[in-house]
């Protein structure tokens, strides 16, 4: 089931590339070997969605995200969650600017610059954006989106240089936050325990690799006149195709799996305000909403885990229930 | 140390933790380049954990266990964060002072400071005498600095007013072994505990005070031992003990002479080494005659029949043990109350032998080292005695003074504070003590301490009495510096210095070297490093009581710590000093002291009918300017409680007002059953208007001059709102630290005594 | 089966709190602390218990299978670690879903803490930082066979009975010999 999913997304991604190129009239060929690495990396993270939304927590969740999503009822008492969440959670990460501010710096630079990189390289790799010359030689640009001509621009201007360097842009500002991240990764007693090289060390690298090739392709174009250019184009686009190919597989994931905790957040609070909170069946005090802790029983009924019932009962009053049973049942006192 | 036989490992230690000596396990990896590992002791209380100090960049950044002989890696909650004093921002980094008595501190020079001092010390010994500049030392200081205060005493001020704060910890203790043993020392070492059959403690909550020490408890009893705790509460230590003796306040001597009644009576004696070890068994016998368990039961409040059953235990056992702790000592009779402890145990011979064992439990970090060495009013280095003409002369000798010009024996701390509101006293330089919350009637001490016409007190946080002072000194906490502190044990541990001084702190002994080296007496105390200062020190015990001419810092780093005495370079120590019942009076023979009972100074009566009684929670350490500062442990224990019986009528958390003769504070209820339906309890770390010092009577012991704390009279009423816990003081101008995980003024009492689980936020 | 581990035995422990303020010593979560201190008796006695992971075996950690994000891992050694930084959404599953309320979570932070047996020490061979500092060994490191010849008379258990469920772990809870059958849950 999940390969099936995988494969028809494959076969969705090429089929896109071919339409919106105008069957590859402005598909760069260049660039072929990016556009296969993504009908690759669809197939794996399809693949990889699928596996993990079939497990009962995982689809429980996706249901009731997409419910709270498209709920109408949602939209009218909190209009403002998702584009909030969106922005919030999703883009400014404030949540991670709790975990520590230099975190948050150094992940906010990476994940700008990559969303910057992202929205620039994949249109322009399958054909949905290119620049054409007004001219022979410049310096008057046209941008074509999807085969339709938009905007024009003077490549001179400040403008134009941006659009040139967008890229280069990018790269800077995911350098600077790898820098932070690998510094943390070798001198930071809290990241060094029980760090993995493949997990941990190598997207690192990846994203370090694909924007230093990227760096010196523009600086070969603009000082070394154009040599090793086709060397550091082979090598930047070997990176590139590595780290893509890599997303569906290790810490890149959360790239992916992160849009859907919007749903959750989003479930979470309309659940709460519909129909309120569950009191801790012991001391009464507020546990989660309501909704929360029927589905969870439900996964856990789903999980055979034979306990399901407890999850009304907090966690401190499980440990004292616990320890009370232990006092009265195991032994009172030192034997 | 080839020839102490007592098991060195104790139970839960087994290969898997196989760390030791100078490393940590060889397989810790995690300690990143530049870091470093500084073996040392714990900063707070008489057990002197070991512990490491990882370094790095010149700051201390965390601890790490250390298999030292003592605690075998074993911490308490104290002892984890202690490092976290030393970057602490509440640090004092300069001198401060005040120009008029009720003026405001600020911020000063180090020779402005100094200036000041020795004017005003020259000033008040030229008009009023030289007693009337005193000195206060305290026990938690190196036993080279508390050697120190002794001398600058006697030497540089030649003041007899010097005393120190251990006169609230130790001295009934130290001066009920004296008489007894003619030694102030603990019997056997806490490893000898593996081997004991029974074991009673008394009046002490070794489980809030002591953490690290309950490991030889449990693994006496895991092999087996019975346990009696005596106790008005139930501690964490008395819940599990086969006997909890929950006697009455204050009648500690009517229960350990019933147990010696019944021992006498049933025949439980042991006549042998009463005879051969022993003298004045016949009066101790007489007069146990008289307290019968049914008395006793009377007096104590307790079953005739628990009495009866604890005797036999003791009495039947081949090796038993008694430790005891404040609860015992810090009474009118507190010394009696001891010496009836120790009747027993001379009583049936139970002494001085693997598991046979008898002991205090030290409370300071350096209680025992900080008591040997003259810092004590009427004692001078290695125990010796200040009256005595030929000890006087030895010393004068070392010091290279004359016998004459040493001064005689002064009063005590609390006597002291007394002497200052009639001004008798009108200087003090205090160091190493926080008074305005460790002795008892605080109206009583303020009004001491506003009666001087000048006062310096030295400290590294400003601790509620040095925000009185005139003239604050910064100094240096334990990390800072070197030097030997002796454990409950008589075991001689080494600090050793991890990182240099903050801003301009000055260690206490270089405070003292400079001061004296102003006053004219330089040549006397011309130390620069505290090895120096141990040297003269051990000349100058030699041959005393408290010996450690035979203590190095080489040697005690290459043990597990030297017991004293230790007479030579080539002697091992003696971890034992009564092994094969041999005393330290000249004829060789412990004494029995016959002891009556008698009510404290304050029985309940009509107006106020129940015993207050005072002690210790886990988390904070004596006046608390240590703890009150570190979130961990405020977030433990943010506040103040009272602990009252459901009996009386409340709910937790409830105001309840407690009330004596000499004030009243409102606190929350912790209601437990725990507790004697006719005690309460308040626990006497924290300062101003919520001190349980607002409350304590200050009754002393007519022979050691410790205060009652442990028992007056007092009522409880519904009170309107608990009082808020005061901010430690900061100089002008600023303000404590305090992260927002631990808030100020929670108004809620903890849910145990030992503070609030992890789960109440 | 139980190999070397952690053995916790409530009737030793004197509530001390030696072994909150070690957790929160740990380089990788510094200033937090993964274990929980309870005082089970509150109003009677001064009794407290320690709560760490039991690392359940059977099945196998019930928090990380309700978790949405597969943001728990269980190592080969069967060390139930804390979530993943980057994957756990903070969605509270496995704290309650937890039998013996272990994993906590942190709400700005949306992140989920939890006891990880002290990787970075265990991982090397050292015990874990609050069986290392406590006092009395209530929280005790070691084999069963080592436990069995500190304590004569004592034996670990390492099956807990929730209801009708029961739930095997790799930590154990030491009991007297006499003591028969699963440990209580207190369900």
């Amino acid at each position: 089931m999940p390969s099936v999913a995988g494969g028809i997304a494959a076969v969705a991604v090429a089929l896109a590339i071919y339409a919106g190129s105008r069957g590859l009239r402005y598909f760069d060929a260049a660039l072929v070997g990016y556009a296969t690495a993504t009908v690759f990396l669809a197939f794996g993270v399809t693949y990889r969605y699928a596996v993990w939304v079939s497990a009962p927590a995982a689809r429980r969740y996706l249901l009731r995200g997409w419910q709270a999503f498209f709920s109408w009822r949602n939209f009218r008492s909190l209009p403002t969650a998702v584009p909030r969440s969106v922005l919030g959670y999703l883009g400014f990460q404030t949540f991670l600017r709790a975990r520590g501010r230099g975190r948050w710096i150094a992940h906010q630079l990476v994940f700008w610059g990559v969303v910057l990189a992202t929205l620039i390289t994949f249109p322009l790799t399958f054909g949905w954006l290119a620049f054409f010359s007004d001219t022979a030689s410049g310096p008057g640009y046209t941008i074509y989106v999807l085969g339709f001509r938009t905007v024009s621009f003077d490549a001179l201007s400040l403008v134009g240089w941006m659009v040139f360097h967008g890229l280069d842009i990018a790269a800077v500002l995911v350098l600077a936050g790898c820098g932070w991240f690998l510094w943390r990764r070798f001198r930071h007693r809290e990241a060094t325990t029980g760090q993995r090289f493949g997990y941990d060390f190598f997207p690192l690298i990846g994203l370090v690799a694909i924007s230093v090739t990227g760096l010196l392709l523009t600086f070969s174009s603009w000082l070394l006149e154009g040599r090793s250019y086709d060397f550091l184009a082979i090598a930047h686009m070997a990176t590139v195709v590595l780290t893509l190919v890599f997303i569906p597989f290790g810490k890149f994931f959360h790239v992916i799996q992160r849009p859907a905790s919007v749903g959750v957040e989003i479930y979470k609070r309309a659940a709460l305000e519909r129909d309120g909170v569950f009191p801790c069946r012991r001391c009464g005090e507020p546990l989660e909403a309501k909704a929360f802790v029927s589905d969870l029983k439900q996964t856990m009924d789903e999980l055979e885990l034979g306990f399901s019932e407890w999850a009304e009962t907090c966690p401190r009053c499980k440990r004292v229930l616990r320890g009370q049973a232990y006092l009265d049942t195991v032994k009172r006192g030192f034997r | 140390m080839s020839d102490i036989s007592y098991p060195v490992v104790a139970p839960g230690v087994g290969d898997f933790r196989g760390a030791g000596g100078a490393e940590p396990a060889a397989q810790w990896k995690a300690t990143a380049a530049g870091e470093r590992l500084v073996p040392t002791h714990c900063s707070f209380c008489g057990v002197q954990c070991g512990m490491y100090l990882r370094v790095m960049d010149g700051r201390v950044i965390g601890v790490e266990p250390r298999n030292h002989d003592i605690n075998k890696l074993r911490l308490c909650p104290k002892g984890v964060v202690a490092y976290q004093q030393v970057h602490h921002p509440d640090r004092l980094l300069s001198p401060l002072m005040r120009d008029t008595r009720d003026g405001p501190l600020h911020l000063v020079s180090w020779e402005a400071a100094l200036e000041r001092i020795v004017s005003e010390i020259r000033r008040i010994q030229s008009t009023y005498g030289r007693d009337a500049f005193g000195v206060l030392g305290g026990a938690s200081m190196t036993t080279e600095k508390t050697y120190l205060m002794g001398k600058f005493a006697r030497v540089a001020l030649r003041t007899r007013h010097i005393d120190y704060n251990g006169r609230l910890c130790m001295v009934s203790a130290a001066a009920a072994n004296k008489k007894a043993f003619g030694i102030d020392r603990a019997g056997n070492p806490w490893a000898d505990l593996l081997e004991t059959e029974m074991i009673i403690v008394a009046g002490t909550n070794i489980a809030e005070c002591f953490p690290v020490a309950m490991q030889y408890f449990w693994g006496a009893r895991d092999r087996g031992a019975k346990l009696v705790v005596v106790d008005p509460r139930e501690t964490a230590m008395a819940r599990t003990a086969d006997e909890h003796v929950a006697l009455r306040p204050g009648t500690d001597a009517a229960f350990y002479n019933g147990m010696l009644h019944v021992i006498a009576r049933d025949g439980l004696t042991d006549e042998r080494f009463i005879a051969e070890h022993t003298v004045g068994w016949e009066a101790v016998r007489d007069t146990v005659a008289a307290y019968t368990p049914e008395r006793v039961g009377e007096i104590c409040g307790l079953d005739p029949r628990q009495i009866e059953r604890v005797a036999h235990l003791w009495g039947r056992a081949r090796r038993c043990w008694a430790a005891h702790g404040r609860g015992l000592e810090q009474h009118l009779q507190g010394v009696e109350n001891v010496l009836s402890c120790i009747n027993v145990t001379l009583a049936t011979g139970q002494i001085g032998r693997p598991g046979a064992g008898y002991g205090t439990l030290t409370g300071q970090g350096n209680g025992q080292g900080g008591r040997e060495h003259g810092q004590k009013s009427d004692m001078l280095p290695g125990g010796r005695d200040l009256s005595n003409p030929e000890h006087r002369a030895y010393v004068a000798g070392v010091w290279g003074v004359e016998e004459a010009d040493l001064p005689p024996k002064g009063t005590s701390m609390h006597e002291m504070v007394r002497q200052m509101a009639d001004g008798e006293i009108r200087g003090l330089l205090g160091m190493c003590n926080n008074p305005f919350v460790s002795l008892p009637n605080q109206a009583v001490v303020r009004a001491g301490y506003d009666a001087l016409e000048f006062h310096v007190q030295s400290d590294f946080f400003l601790s509620e009495t040095a925000a009185r002072a005139d003239v604050v000194l910064p100094s240096t906490v334990w990390a800072e510096d070197e030097g030997l502190t002796t454990n409950g044990e008589g075991r001689v541990v080494k600090h050793n210095k991890a990182v240099e001084p903050p801003g301009e702190a000055r260690t206490d002994w270089e405070i003292l070297c400079e001061l004296a080296r102003r006053l004219g007496s330089g040549d006397k105390f011309p130390f620069t490093r505290p090895v120096e200062i141990l040297d003269e020190l051990r000349v100058a015990s030699k041959g005393g009581l408290a010996d450690y001419y035979g203590i190095t810092y080489e040697k005690v780093e290459a043990t597990g710590g030297v017991f004293w005495p230790c007479p030579t370079l080539d002697h091992p120590g003696t971890p034992r000093p009564f092994e094969g019942g041999r005393f330290y009076h000249p004829d060789g023979k412990a004494r029995f002291v016959a002891v009556e009972w008698r009510p404290p100074a304050e029985p309940p009566d009509e107006a106020f009918p129940l015993r207050l009684t005072t002690g210790r929670t886990v988390a904070h350490f004596l006046s608390g300017n240590q703890t009150r500062r570190l979130p961990g442990l405020v977030e433990q224990t943010p506040r103040p409680w009272v602990e009252v019986h459901p009996s009386l009528g409340f709910a937790d958390g409830d105001p309840v007002r407690v009330v004596t003769r000499r004030g009243a504070v409102t606190y929350p209820a912790l209601v437990t059953e725990a507790i004697r339906p006719d005690t309460v309890f308040v626990p006497y770390h924290w300062a101003g208007a919520i001190a349980a010092n607002v409350l304590t009577i200050d009754a002393l012991d007519p022979i050691s001059k410790m205060p009652e704390f442990k028992v007056c009279a007092c009522r409880v009423e519904r009170g309107q709102a608990v009082d808020p816990v005061p901010e430690p003081p900061m100089p002008p101008g600023e303000h404590p630290y305090r992260p927002e995980t631990t808030p100020l003024g929670d108004p809620r009492s903890p849910t145990s005594p030992q503070g609030r689980g992890t789960a109440e936020s | 089966m139980m190999g070397t581990t952690l053995f916790i035995d409530p009737g030793r422990c004197i509530g001390c709190q030696a072994c909150v303020a070690a957790c929160r010593e740990c380089d990788s979560h510094r200033g937090k602390s993964m274990i929980h201190l309870d005082y089970i008796d509150a109003g009677r006695t001064a009794a407290a218990m320690p709560t760490v992971c039991m690392h359940c075996e059977d099945p196998v950690a019930p928090c990380a299978e309700v978790c949405p994000a597969d943001a728990i891992l269980v190592t080969a050694d069967g060390v139930v670690q804390e979530a993943a930084k980057e994957r756990c959404i903070g969605c509270g599953n496995c704290v309650d879903a937890c039998p013996f309320g272990v994993p906590k979570l942190d709400v700005a932070e949306m992140l989920q803490y939890k006891c990880n047996l002290c990787y970075d020490r265990t991982s090397v061979g050292l015990a874990p930082m609050c069986a290392t500092v406590c006092p009395t060994s209530a929280i005790f490191y070691g084999s069963i066979e080592e436990l069995e010849a500190d304590r004569p008379g004592a034996q670990a258990i390492d099956v807990f009975r929730f209801g009708s469920a029961e739930v095997r772990t790799g930590c154990a809870v030491v009991a007297p010999d006499s003591f028969t059958g699963p440990a209580p849950g207190g369900m």
